[in-house]
C-alpha cells in the first residue's frame, strides 16, 4: 500500500499524464507549495503513452492554432529543458482531401494558419504524391501542408516531466486512485484517495478519458465523453515517409516513427465510456489495414506488429475544458482534449496552473472555461478538425 | 547441379538452388553458416536464432518485400532474395563500427539533444539507422492476394501438434466437423479432419455473446492470404517454444534455440555446425541429440541432468557438465567458445564450440488466451502465464478450451486431457478421477536461482536483454536505478519487448531479473500486455478481411 508523504497539499493533480505532470512542474516552479500528483495506473498507462505522437498547428479556430503554436515552441526546447530527447521531428503534417468540398474546408484552415504567421501550403495532387511516396493515383485531389508540424516520441516526454516534477519537490504517487472530493461548504477542502484523505484547497482534474468519471465523483455533471480510439504499428522499415498524413474524410492518419514503424489509426465507431477497457477490435484492425493499403498500396506486404487503444476525452464543441468549475470552487478542469492533449499540453498546462493558483487565465473564457457548457450563452466557436 | 524439381533463386546476386520442401534458410545452411542479419541498433552480427519465425536473425528481402523470415519461407522459381540492414553485406558491415564506438550502448533517451542546431542532422542519421529492411518497393504488388479463406465450423483447433491432432481425430471419429489450424509449412495430415497448414491464427477477440459461431479467428496463410474462421468452440493447443538464456554475448551468431538448430538441418541431419554445446539437462536435450547428436560436443546443464540424457550422452560419448553457469560466449561473427563455471563457486573453464543450442527451458504460447480475455494465472514452475482451467479443460471463457503444453499440462498427460476436452465438446461425462497434473503453480523456476548465482559473477561481453531491439542488460538496470518500476514501464522506458518477437524471448528472463531488483515476485512486476496480432500479419491479409466485425462489438 502506497502511503503519502503528507496529509495536506496546496494542489492535488489527478492524472500523471503529460498534462498533469506539466501542470505540476509549472506549479512547483511558481512556488505553489506542496503539490501531489496521483494516478491509479503506472506511468504512461493512459493516453500519454498511447498516442501517435503527432503535434500540429493546423486547426480550424484561431484559439487552437495559437495554443498549438506555443506548444510546438515548447517541444522544440524540451530536450534542453527536461533532459530527455523526445525526438521532435518537424517534418510536417499533410492533410488530404478526397473531394473539392474537403479541399475548400482545408483552404479555410490554410488561410487561418497563414494569418497566424505559419507558412502553410495548399497542395495539388502532384505535390501530395511527392510528400507521400507510393500514394495511390487519384487518391487525393490535394491538401494542405505545414512543415513545422511534426511528430515526437511520447514516452521520453513523460519521463522528463516525471523526473523534473520530482526534482522540484512534487510528490508523484502512482497506483493511487482519486476516489472523490470532500467539499463541505461547496468549496474543495480535501481529496479522497485510495491511500487516504488528503487536505487540499485545489484539485486539478487531468484524468484524460477518466475525467468525466472523476468529475462525477466530485458531484459535477460534465459533457465530456470518453471515446475509445485504436491505433497500430507495423514492423520497422527504413525511412520512406517524412510527414504525418491525415485524411479528412475518415480521420485515417499515419506516420513513420523514428524507429521505422508505420503508426496510425482510423476512426471506427466504438462505444462510449471507459468501462469496456482498452481492447483492440477486429473491425479496426481490418478496416485500418484496408484504408492504409488502398491509400498506399506498397504497404500491403508489411506486417502489422501490434495494435492497442486508448481514450479520447471528447467535448461537444471540440475545445478542451480549462479552468475552475464555478459550481465547485477549487475544482480545476484540465480535460476534454479530444485526443489532442499531448500536442497542446505545454501551452494548456501553463493556463491550468494559472487557474489552480487563482490567477487570471490567459485564455478566452468563452471558448475554454467550463462555464460555457452551462451558461445561457451558447458557445459560438466550434473546433471540428478533431482528426489524427 | 540442380535437380529437375529444384527452384533457382538469386541470393545477393549469386544463384542458389532450393530443393522441394526446403526453406530458404535450410537451403542456405547447406553451404555453411548463414550470416543474414545485423542487429538493429549496433549492427552486431546476428544469425538464425529461433527457427520458428519470431526473431530477427534470418530476415531477408524477397522480390521487394522486406522482413521475410527465411526460416519460414519456401522460395518459388526465380525469386530474388537480398540481405537487409547491412552494407555492403551482413558478414562485413561497415556500420558494425557502432558496436565498438558505443561500448556502453547508445543513449537515445538523453543523448543527441545538443547542440540544438544539429537536431535535424541527428534525426536524419538516427532515423536512417532504424528499421530492418527498406520499405516495400513501390509498384511491387503484394504477394498473391487471393480472396480470403473463410470457414464456419463447429470446433476450431489451433495447433495441430500431438495434443491438437489427437483431439481432432477423436472429434472427427464422433462425426463432428473440425478444422485444425497449424503454422507448420508442412504439417503432418490429420486423419479425417480438415487441416489448414501454413496458417497462423493471429487474433482471437473475446467471443460475441450468444448465438452460434461466437468465435471469430483471424489470421493469415503464408505468405499473405487472409483467413477468417468462425467457430462455436475453440481449442487452443499452440504448444510452446524453447526459451532464450541470458549471458555475456548471448546474441552471438551460433547461439540458437533447439528449434533454431533444427531449422538449419538438412533432411539427412547434416548441420552447419560441428561442435555444438547444448544447454539443458532434460527431455529437450534428448530431442537435440536425436536430431543432430553427431554435431554435439558437450552438454552443459544449468541444473541437474535427467538419467535419460546421461544415458544417451554416454552412448554418444558426449561429455556432460551438470550444474554449470554459462558466463559468456565469445567470437564476433560466430561463437567460438563459451566460458563456464561450476555452480557453488566451482572452477571456471571454457569449451570451444561453433554453436550453443539452448534446450534448457520450454515456455508456453499463451497469446490467444490473453486476447480472448481468459483468466490467466502465473505458474512459478516455469515462470509463465497459463489459463485458469476447469476440470474439463475449459477456460474462463465459455467455449474456449486449452490443451497440451500451452495449457501447462505435463507431456505424458495428452491422452487424458484430450479425452476430457473431447467429452466436454461432445456433451459426454468427463473421465473419472482428478484432472491431469499441470506445471507447478507456486515457487519460482529453477532458473531464478541460477540467475541469482550468475549475478554475483563479473560480467564479460555484452548481455543483450532484448535482442530484437538491441536493449542491453545495463539499460534495464539503469532504468531501475532511475526509479522506474514494473515491467510495463521498463518496457516503455527501454524498448525491451517491443520488437518483432513481442517479448517472447526477453520478457520471461526480464521478469526474473526485475523481480530480484525490485525485491518482489514476478507477478508483482507485472506482464507485458499481449497485444494482437500474435505474429506480424501482412496488412494485405487483414485488409482482405475488412468486412468482418460489422455487427456491434461485444461490450
Amino acid at each position: 500500500m502506497t502511503s503519502l508523504a503528507r496529509s495536506s497539499y496546496r494542489v492535488v493533480v489527478v492524472g500523471a499524464g503529460v498534462l498533469g505532470l506539466y501542470t505540476a512542474v509549472h506549479l512547483a516552479r511558481a512556488g505553489a507549495g506542496p503539490v501531489l500528483v496521483v494516478d491509479r495506473g503506472f506511468l504512461s498507462s493512459g493516453a500519454s503513452g498511447r498516442n501517435g505522437g503527432g503535434v500540429r498547428q493546423q486547426w480550424e479556430t484561431r484559439a487552437t492554432v495559437r495554443l498549438a503554436r506555443e506548444s510546438v515552441a515548447a517541444y522544440r526546447r524540451f530536450g534542453l529543458d527536461f533532459g530527455y530527447n523526445i525526438w521532435f521531428r518537424q517534418s510536417g503534417y499533410v492533410f488530404l482531401a478526397e473531394t473539392e468540398r474537403e479541399l475548400t474546408r482545408l483552404r479555410a484552415v490554410h488561410d487561418l494558419v497563414v494569418s497566424e504567421g505559419l507558412p502553410s501550403e495548399v497542395l495539388g495532387p502532384e505535390r501530395v504524391a511527392a510528400l507521400v511516396p507510393g500514394i495511390a493515383p487519384g487518391a487525393s485531389v490535394g491538401g494542405t501542408y505545414l512543415g513545422s508540424d511534426g511528430t515526437l516520441y511520447p514516452f521520453p516526454a513523460v519521463w522528463g516531466l516525471y523526473e523534473a516534477a520530482r526534482s522540484l519537490g512534487v510528490e508523484v504517487a502512482l497506483g493511487v486512485e482519486a476516489v472523490g472530493v470532500d467539499a463541505p461548504a461547496g468549496r474543495v477542502a480535501a481529496v479522497m484517495t485510495s491511500a487516504g484523505r488528503v487536505e487540499a484547497p485545489v484539485v486539478v482534474n487531468a484524468a484524460g478519458g477518466w475525467s468525466a468519471e472523476f468529475s462525477r465523483r466530485a458531484g459535477l455533471t460534465v459533457p465530456n465523453v470518453a471515446t475509445r480510439h485504436e491505433i497500430f504499428a507495423t514492423e520497422p522499415v527504413k525511412p520512406f515517409l517524412d510527414p504525418m498524413v491525415v485524411r479528412v474524410s475518415d480521420g485515417l492518419y499515419f506516420s513513420q516513427t523514428m524507429r521505422g514503424e508505420i503508426v496510425g489509426g482510423v476512426t471506427v465507431p466504438n462505444g462510449h465510456g471507459v468501462d469496456g477497457g482498452m481492447p483492440t477490435s477486429p473491425r479496426f484492425l481490418t478496416g485500418m489495414a484496408r484504408a492504409l493499403v488502398l491509400l498506399v498500396p506498397r504497404l500491403a506486404s508489411l506486417g502489422v506488429l501490434r495494435a492497442w487503444s486508448g481514450f479520447y476525452d471528447d467535448t461537444p464543441d471540440g475545445f478542451p475544458v480549462i479552468g475552475e468549475d464555478p459550481r465547485r470552487p477549487g475544482f480545476v478542469h484540465a480535460n476534454g482534449f479530444g485526443g489532442h492533449g499531448f500536442m497542446l499540453a505545454p501551452a494548456a498546462s501553463r493556463r491550468v496552473a494559472q487557474a489552480a493558483l487563482g490567477e487570471r487565465v490567459d485564455l478566452d473564457p468563452a471558448t475554454f472555461a467550463p462555464a460555457r457548457f452551462f451558461s445561457s450563452d451558447r458557445p459560438t466557436s466550434v473546433e471540428r478538425l478533431q482528426l489524427g | 547441379m540442380a535437380g529437375p524439381s529444384e527452384r533457382h533463386v538469386l541470393f545477393d546476386r549469386s544463384a542458389k538452388n532450393v530443393r522441394p520442401g526446403e526453406t530458404l534458410l535450410a537451403a542456405l545452411a547447406r553451404d555453411g553458416w548463414p550470416a543474414l542479419q545485423r542487429s538493429i541498433r549496433y549492427h552486431r552480427p546476428r544469425g538464425p536464432f529461433c527457427g520458428v519465425g519470431h526473431c530477427t536473425g534470418c530476415l531477408v528481402r524477397v522480390n521487394g518485400r522486406p522482413n521475410v523470415r527465411a526460416c519460414r519461407f519456401e522460395p518459388a522459381e526465380g525469386d530474388v532474395v537480398t540481405t537487409e540492414n547491412s552494407w555492403p553485406s551482413p558478414r562485413f558491415d561497415l556500420l558494425g563500427v557502432l558496436d565498438f564506438v558505443f561500448p556502453g550502448g547508445i543513449d537515445t533517451l538523453h543523448g543527441f539533444r545538443r547542440p540544438a542546431w544539429a537536431t535535424r542532422a541527428y534525426h536524419r542519421v538516427v532515423r536512417r539507422l532504424a528499421g530492418y529492411g527498406a520499405a516495400p518497393d513501390p509498384g511491387v504488388p503484394a504477394p498473391p492476394s487471393s480472396p480470403p479463406l473463410r470457414r464456419t465450423v463447429d470446433v476450431a483447433i489451433v495447433g495441430a501438434g500431438v495434443a491438437g491432432r489427437a483431439l481432432a481425430a477423436q472429434l472427427a471419429n464422433a462425426g463432428r466437423p473440425v478444422v485444425a489450424i497449424d503454422r507448420a509449412l508442412r504439417p503432418a495430415p490429420v486423419p479425417w479432419a480438415d487441416l489448414l497448414g501454413r496458417t497462423t491464427v493471429t487474433f482471437l477477440p473475446p467471443p460475441a455473446p450468444g448465438g452460434d459461431a461466437r468465435f471469430t479467428l483471424l489470421g493469415f496463410e503464408e505468405p499473405a492470404r487472409g483467413v477468417e474462421i468462425r467457430a462455436r468452440a475453440v481449442v487452443v493447443a499452440t504448444g510452446g517454444y524453447d526459451a532464450a538464456l541470458g549471458f555475456g554475448g548471448n546474441d552471438r551468431p551460433g547461439v540458437l534455440t533447439a528449434d533454431g538448430a533444427f531449422a538449419l538441418l538438412a533432411p539427412d541431419g547434416r548441420a552447419p555446425f560441428e561442435r555444438a554445446v547444448v544447454v539443458g539437462g532434460g527431455e529437450r536435450v534428448t530431442d537435440v541429440l536425436e536430431r543432430c547428436g553427431d554435431a554435439v560436443s558437450a552438454i552443459v546443464s544449468p541444473g541437474d541432468v535427467e538419467p535419460g540424457v546421461v544415458r544417451r550422452a554416454s552412448e554418444l560419448e558426449i561429455p556432460l557438465y551438470p550444474r554449470s553457469l554459462l558466463l559468456s560466449a565469445s567470437g564476433r561473427s560466430r561463437v567460438r567458445s563459451v566460458a563456464l563455471r561450476t555452480r557453488g563457486h566451482g572452477p571456471r573453464f571454457s569449451l570451444g564450440c561453433d554453436a550453443v543450442i539452448l534446450a534448457h527451458r520450454r515456455l508456453p504460447t499463451p497469446q490467444l488466451f490473453f486476447q480472448a480475455g481468459a483468466r490467466m494465472e502465473w505458474r512459478g514452475g516455469t515462470g509463465a502465464y497459463y489459463p485458469w482451467l476447469a476440470e474439463s479443460g475449459e477456460t474462463s471463457v465459455p467455449g474456449l478450451f486449452a490443451l497440451g503444453e500451452s495449457a501447462g499440462y505435463l507431456p505424458d498427460a495428452t491422452g487424458d486431457t484430450t479425452a476430457r476436452v473431447a467429452a466436454a465438446l461432445l456433451g459426454r461425462p468427463l473421465p473419472e478421477g482428478a484432472p491431469p497434473p499441470r506445471v507447478a503453480s507456486t515457487g519460482l523456476p529453477d532458473l531464478d536461482g541460477y540467475y541469482r548465482e550468475l549475478a554475483a559473477e563479473p560480467r564479460s561481453g555484452r548481455w543483450v536483454a532484448c535482442p530484437c531491439e538491441d536493449v542491453l542488460l545495463e539499460e534495464v538496470e539503469a532504468a531501475h536505478r532511475a526509479g522506474y518500476r514494473g515491467i510495463e514501464v521498463i518496457k516503455r522506458y527501454t524498448g525491451l519487448g517491443t520488437g518483432l518477437c513481442q517479448g517472447r524471448y526477453c520478457l520471461p528472463d526480464a521478469l526474473l531479473l526485475l523481480a530480484r531488483l525490485e525485491a518482489r515476485s514476478p507477478p508483482e512486476v507485472g506482464y507485458i500486455t499481449q497485444r494482437p496480432p500474435v505474429v506480424p500479419t501482412p496488412l494485405g491479409a487483414f485488409a482482405a478481411l475488412a468486412d468482418v466485425g460489422s455487427e456491434e462489438e461485444p461490450r
